[in-house]
């Protein structure tokens, strides 16, 4: 391999983890944009559509001949994992944040460890504690370039979050319920004085962003093979980072944010040495935070969702 | 420290299983405290041990988390009716929960923590059956150099007391024998990309990549290295040896991983075989350290039965005196410092979704 080859290699690598960053980073973005709430249970929303993928997987295979191949048996997966990460956004929202609407913002903060915890613990009880070998929906194949290596499943990663994020920003540029989300983004009590109905936006901004970190945790799970239930924390953690590094509320912030830190994080580990690959990832999070704590694309500017 | 702890009247005899028993390396907890299980209510149906006593398990879950291990550690010591712990799992945990045994007088005997400097602290109530990692990492390296033609290797480890170890172990063992260390980094634990280390180390070419670990990263990255086309050899040692490495790796890309480990072909061990009958009759598949929590409890229960009265100084007295063991993983004797005598070490590879005993390393 040569030195060029070996960067091409670790760019790619670390565009592929980015771009599932990006997914479950869009997911905090969009909930801090609307009401200012760091949701810290995203992340376990986020392993939660892994092991619902693996569970849909093992409900459906029994009438799909074969593990792989059948692109219907796929999108069925993506789409059971999505609808039911979404479900239980809308549940973490209407149970444990609503009720607290209004009060001093580091109660909502603390619900939402709670939350996590509850999330992380039942996953544990009901699928057990330990590694869970992560089925291969799509057979592998294996494509180079030389002495770069792709595969299958990073293209196809690549593609399902690209389209998301597309999709996304249309929906929020173009439709109605989009129009309101920036509006309430803008000013909620303005927002609910014109007519929108705030409660119904804020379910929608949990329910799209659990539906994005549903689609991450099913990448997540094909392309790594093993799951495990606390891989939402770190995984959690690293695309806060990637939401506070494109500045957080901001959702072409968060999309950068995450491919970029996933880059970052490959090369560093690649080049420096990968005992800190976690540690230049929070690194990054403190830098950030001293020196530029708006984001690469600042998050209080106007129009921030 | 005695107190409460002979005040017991209850005709109980506990003995402590500590393991981590949820996460990632659940599973190979669970063999080993399902195997205690067994050895106890094998001593129950036989009668053996203090007349008028039975016997109990207790497991407790210290997550391979050191400060955890300290709390179990702590939780045995108060209960009056554990008489002695099989335990920790990992040497990270087996090191700081030594002390607190030492403390109260306790015996405790790990059937698979492998860090040399363990047995080196002078804790009288500390025992071991697994081989320790000077031993083992430098088998390892014979046999990568001797039978794998290992020219060039790379070295990974987990960054704990064990991963470390062995893997320092192994990198010394390999120069002196002439093999090229092309480099040596630690990966964290939980982590699941490894994937920039190992772009970095495909461009190296080794032989052989050789990794101090456990199964959960250790699947990991031989999954990740060949779907990057990164063909070398994969070797670690007894952290791999688990049937959950295989298929957390897959069958198709576990074959060829060769491992290390304390002990050699079970099936020739004519006490083995009941034993794997009675624990996959009630369990099912039996785990590669199942062995070893079973003799390591049989032995507990042999020195308890010696002592005769449920105390701890007692029996610990009568570890001391036990002259040998004759277990399912082999004989077991006893050091002054409490490890154990027979240090043989199999080499084991994955064929055909199994890990197999190949020889010894050498």
């Amino acid at each position: 391999m040569t030195a060029r080859d070996v960067f091409i290699q670790q760019v790619t690598n670390g565009l592929t983890i980015g771009m599932i960053y990006a997914l479950i980073a869009l997911g905090y973005t969009i909930v801090y944009g609307i009401i200012q709430l760091i949701n810290f249970a995203h992340g376990e929303v986020f392993m939660v559509g892994a092991y619902l993928s693996l569970f849909a997987f093992t409900l459906f295979s029994g009438f799909f001949s074969g593990t792989g191949g059948s692109i219907f048996f796929l999108v069925l997966i993506f789409l059971f994992a999505m609808l039911g990460t979404s479900l239980i956004g809308l549940m973490v929202e209407r149970f444990a944040y609503r009720p607290l609407r209004g009060a001093p913002r580091l109660a909502p903060l603390i619900t939402a460890i709670g939350v996590s915890f509850l999330l992380q613990n039942s996953v544990m009880l009901i699928f057990g504690p330990t590694d869970k070998s992560f089925p291969n929906l799509i057979e592998t194949k294996k494509i180079s370039f030389g002495a770069v290596t792709l595969t299958n499943l990073q293209i196809l990663i690549a593609v399902v979050s690209l389209s998301l994020m597309i999709i996304l920003h249309i929906f929020i540029k173009k439709t109605k319920t989009g129009k309101a989300m920036r509006a309430l983004a803008d000013d909620r009590e303005a927002a609910s004085l014109v007519g929108i109905n705030t409660n119904r936006i804020i379910s929608i901004a949990f329910l799209i962003g659990s539906a994005l970190a549903g689609a991450g945790g099913v990448m997540f799970g094909m392309y790594y093979h093993t799951i495990n239930f606390h891989d939402g924390y770190l995984a959690g953690l690293k695309a806060f980072t990637a939401a506070v590094f494109g500045g957080i509320g901001n959702i072409p912030g968060a999309m950068i944010g995450g491919l970029l830190l996933g880059i970052l994080e490959g090369v560093s580990a690649g080049y420096l040495s990968s005992e800190w690959k976690n540690v230049f990832a929070f690194l990054i999070l403190i830098l950030i935070l001293l020196f530029r704590p708006s984001g690469l694309l600042g998050s209080r500017v106007v129009k921030k969702v | 420290m005695s107190g409460c702890g002979q005040a017991s009247n209850s005709k109980v005899i506990k003995i402590g299983c500590a393991a981590p028993l949820t996460g990632d390396q659940a599973q190979i907890g669970i063999d080993k405290c399902r195997a205690v299980k067994l050895a106890v209510q094998q001593a129950n149906e036989k009668g053996i041990g203090v007349p008028g006593y039975t016997f109990e398990v207790l497991s407790l879950d210290d997550q391979h988390n050191p400060a955890q291990a300290v709390n179990v550690a702590k939780k045995f010591v108060s209960d009056p009716d554990v008489i002695a712990v099989v335990g920790h799992f990992n040497s990270s945990c087996t090191k700081p929960a030594s002390a607190i045994y030492h403390e109260a007088g306790m015996t405790q005997i790990t059937a698979t923590s492998t860090n040399p400097e363990l047995s080196k602290q002078g804790f009288k109530t500390f025992f071991r059956i697994a081989a320790t990692d000077d031993v083992q990492g430098p088998k390892g390296a014979e046999f990568a150099a001797h039978h794998l033609a290992a020219k060039k290797v790379f070295i990974i480890d987990d960054k704990t007391t064990y991963g470390k170890g062995l893997a320092d172990e192994f990198e010394r063992k390999s120069k002196s024998l002439g093999v090229e260390v092309l480099g040596h980094e630690g990966i964290t634990q939980g982590d699941k990309d490894f994937t920039p280390l190992l772009t970095k180390i495909k461009s190296l070419n080794p032989d052989l990549i050789y990794f101090g670990g456990i199964y959960p990263e250790g699947a990991l990255l031989l999954r990740q290295a060949r779907s990057l086309n990164l063909v070398s050899e994969f070797m670690g040692g007894d952290g791999l040896t688990t049937p959950v490495f295989v298929e957390l790796a897959s069958a198709e890309i576990a074959e060829g991983t060769y491992a290390t480990m304390v002990g050699g072909d079970m099936k020739k061990v004519p006490s083995a075989q009941s034993f794997i009958k009675a624990y996959e009759a009630q369990y099912g598949e039996i785990g590669q350290w199942s062995a070893y929590g079973y003799d390591a409890a049989n032995i507990l229960i042999q020195a308890i039965q010696k002592a005769g009265k449920k105390n701890r100084a007692a029996v610990l007295d009568a570890m001391r005196q036990i002259p040998s063991f004759q277990g399912v993983t082999g004989e077991v004797v006893f050091d002054e410092k409490g490890d154990n005598k027979n240090q043989f070490i199999g080499i084991f590879k994955v064929e055909k979704g199994k890990f197999i005993y190949i020889g010894p390393a050498e």
